[in-house]
């Protein structure tokens, strides 16, 4: 019943899993970035996946999950700590069906699924957001929150 | 979503201009968002009486009876749809939002519905506070000292990541990074500490004056309480109807109320008489209660009387130095007004419902334990039972499919016809129904004749009130297949519009074009894995106006595969007796709202 959306081929680069990356969105490190199936990536997004921790071998910086969308203008750096003099980059780990809303600066350490992330939003460092939690527009999270599952939360400090 | 602004002098649609060409009224409030149409679920709680008949959806009250479906649950053993209105709700576990640990019941009622462990909230800005270490001593060079333990140095104290608020401020420090809770939570049993050790433990929350109070007027009136209960217990029957404790959480929470405060018993609605007569008794010998401070003596609670708070206010640089009123209400007491003194507060637990049937007590909906997982025990939903309606309106998409396909954001310009209907024309609509049992289902729809009587506005009355809009379904019932796996479906992508060769849709009606070979509209259109889309046509009248509203009475049939009640349990070796497949009916009331009526213009602008 839903009208279909349409999107211009051109535009989005589309993997073999059914991944859908805009050609303007900027994605840093790609080797790091892990993708399930059927993820969007809108235009003008920033992916770092470069910001890896200091190790040998292969590290993974953010991997998504399946059927994500994540918005136009979005910024997504994985969280990093000062810890007993290190300075390192922590791994972001997103869940499935998590839709990230237009110029959200996003720094979660974990997304769980089902998650609602509104517009203009700023999730600090180290949060950790539970299933099918919400988070609406214009929302700052500050760092180290805990999102329980099934919450709604909005406003600054959120 | 369009959004068209929209002159309410002259009723005029205007997409971009700001003001209109008319009047010169600023129509930058103005807008008349396109609202998909939507339709509601209809839950009999509130009709009170059997007749289960929904309101009229004009009225404005009938909007509390309609849900949308994925708010509803249904009970098996009533056959019957619940709302969140009217199912009993009761607890069945506490966890702390922030560190996600499930606190069992008994120690919910011990640590006063806060965490007992490390998590705090800001007095500030109402987030959770971290605990960090103190900075370790410099080593007078530079250098970071040698001596890097894992968690830190102490004394750790909390610190805000938003306002950088820390509680050195406030002087309130730990000596270990653990069981901070616990530091701050005194056991009630110090309940008599004289005057310089609360001096001296002020900040702390047990010893906070209210709840000293609190427990002063327990002590005073324990004895009289016990007396009284000693009474009337010999009256209370045994534990019988105890309806309302039906879980063991509300359970121990009682039993926990009567330990604590001796003498409240059991709830039972038989003794209360008794009780009443006795204590009636008992108050002429209880003394009077003087309790633990004078009113007065407001320097205690930190408010320091009016003078002082004066002076206070002269000298201060800004307004931030005064406590907000949200962070200052929390408090059973008045507290000092000033900011500096906010404590940081435990966080408070959050709860997780189950909800049961209000008649028969079925259990509807039970989380899972863990705090952290959204599944569910049992989960008897609506979406489970009924079929899931949506409502589309054709026109408003259809012009996207014609055209050529555009980027994905979708231009607003070329929905400014889209859903808006217009008096004095006919629309048609789509109604599309999944099926959500395992067993293909007969769907018969019917409109429910309203009543409409005409309001009188005021200043003229509105007969065309009476017809505001005709709505024609498909009358006899239709089939929707039966939900199955997505593997199992055939590959049919059939096209959007009318099969008139195959697929069975044999339901009785004739089905040919009329002559002018328009396609019909009111009738099944497609069927497709387990939905199935009717199309129905509204005849919107010429004076019409608000929304078009109408109930919807949809009554399916499946063939349920419940056992016979003939088995009574005999052991009779009935198992050849070949079970007759019970048919059952069932019927749900429906509103459909397809958007707000556009009063008939003029003419169309056609430079929108």
């Amino acid at each position: 019943m839903e009208a279909p959306v349409y999107y211009s081929k051109a535009e989005f680069i589309e993997t073999d899993t059914g991944n859908k990356v805009s050609r303007r969105a900027t994605i840093a490190g790609p080797q790091n970035i892990i993708l399930g199936g059927k993820t969007i990536i809108s235009s003008s997004a920033i992916i770092r996946g470069d910001l890896r921790r200091t190790g040998p071998g292969h590290a993974v910086v953010i991997s998504l999950g399946r059927y994500c969308l994540v918005g136009e203008g979005c910024v997504m750096r994985p969280p990093y700590k000062t810890y007993r003099g290190n300075f390192n980059y922590y791994p972001m780990k997103i869940g499935d069906y998590v839709h990230i809303g237009a110029n959200t600066v996003v720094e979660a350490a974990t997304i769980g699924n089902h998650v609602v992330i509104g517009k203009n939003c700023v999730i600090g460092k180290f949060t950790i957001i539970k299933d099918c939690a919400q988070v609406a527009d214009n929302t700052v999270i500050p760092p180290n929150t805990v999102i329980p599952a099934l919450a709604l939360f909005a406003g600054s400090p959120g | 979503s369009a959004v068209l602004s929209f002159c309410p002098s002259h009723f005029k649609t205007r997409t971009t201009a700001a003001t209109c060409i008319y009047s010169s009224r600023s129509l930058s409030l103005r807008t008349y968002p396109y609202m998909a149409p939507t339709i509601h679920y209809y839950c009999p709680c509130q009709s009170g009486e059997l007749l289960q008949t929904p309101p009229p959806p004009h009225m404005a009250s009938s909007s509390a009876s309609f849900h949308p479906l994925h708010s509803l649950f249904f009970c098996e053993e009533c056959d019957a749809v619940r709302c969140n209105r009217c199912v009993a709700v009761e607890v069945s576990g506490y966890y702390c939002p922030n560190c996600l640990f499930e606190v069992p019941s008994a120690s919910v009622r011990a640590e006063k519905n806060r965490c007992a462990r490390n998590c705090f909230s800001c007095p500030i800005c109402r987030s959770t506070l971290q605990v960090v270490a103190s900075d370790p001593p410099d080593g007078g060079d530079g250098r970071p000292s040698a001596s890097l333990s894992n968690v830190g140095e102490p004394p750790f104290f909390l610190y805000c990541n938003h306002c950088r608020w820390d509680s050195a401020e406030v002087g309130i420090t730990f000596e270990k990074p653990t069981g901070l809770a616990g530091v701050f939570f005194l056991s009630h049993t110090n309940s008599r500490l004289t005057a310089h050790l609360i001096a001296q433990l002020q900040k702390f929350e047990d010893s906070a004056p209210e709840s000293l109070e609190f427990e002063r007027l327990k002590e005073h009136f324990e004895p009289f309480l016990r007396t009284a209960s000693l009474s009337s217990s010999s009256h209370i029957p045994s534990t019988s109807s105890h309806h309302l404790h039906t879980s063991s959480a509300t359970a121990a929470a009682s039993a926990a109320l009567a330990r604590d405060v001796p003498g409240v018993g059991k709830y039972n609605p038989l003794a209360r008489s008794r009780v009443g007569r006795d204590r009636t008794a008992n108050k002429d010998e209880m003394p009077e209660y003087k309790s633990r401070m004078e009113i007065g003596v407001l320097g205690q609670l930190g408010s320091e009387g009016d003078d002082s708070d004066v002076d206070a206010l002269r000298r201060m640089e800004n307004v931030e130095e005064i406590a907000s009123l949200e962070q200052r209400w929390g408090n059973s007491w008045t507290t000092s007004l000033r900011t500096s003194d906010l404590k940081p507060l435990r966080i408070p637990l959050h709860s997780k419902v189950s909800k049961r049937c209000p008649t028969c007590r079925h259990i509807l909906i039970k989380p899972e334990q863990k705090a952290q997982s959204v599944r569910y025990k049992i989960k008897l939903v609506a979406a489970n039972y009924l079929p899931a309606i949506t409502v589309g309106l054709p026109h408003a998409s259809g012009t996207d499919t014609a055209r050529r396909p555009q980027t994905k954001a979708t231009g607003v310009s070329d929905d400014r016809n889209a859903g808006i209907l217009t008096a004095g024309k006919s629309y048609p609509f789509h109604l599309a129904l999944t099926n959500p049992l395992y067993d293909p289902i007969q769907v018969r729809l019917s409109v429910q004749r309203m009543h409409v009587t005409a309001v009188t506005d005021g200043t003229a009355p509105e007969k065309a009130r009476r017809t505001p809009f005709a709505v024609s379904l498909p009358t006899s019932p239709f089939p929707v297949a039966a939900f199955a796996e997505a593997w199992e479906y055939d590959d049919d992508d059939d096209m959007f519009g009318l099969e008139d060769d195959d697929l069975g849709l044999d339901v009785g009606r004739s089905r040919d074009r009329d002559g002018k070979g328009k396609i019909k509209a009111v009738g099944v259109l497609e069927k497709r894995a387990n939905v199935t889309v009717v199309g129905g046509e509204v005849v919107i009248g010429k004076e019409a106006r608000g929304h078009v509203k109408f109930n919807m009475l949809v009554s399916y049939t499946y063939r349920s595969d419940d056992p016979l009640p003939s088995e009574d349990g005999a052991g009779t070796p009935s198992r050849t007796v070949v079970k007759s497949p019970e048919v059952k009916t069932f019927t749900f009331y429906t509103v459909v709202d397809l958007g707000p009526i556009l009063p008939r213009e003029e003419k169309t602008d056609p430079d929108i």
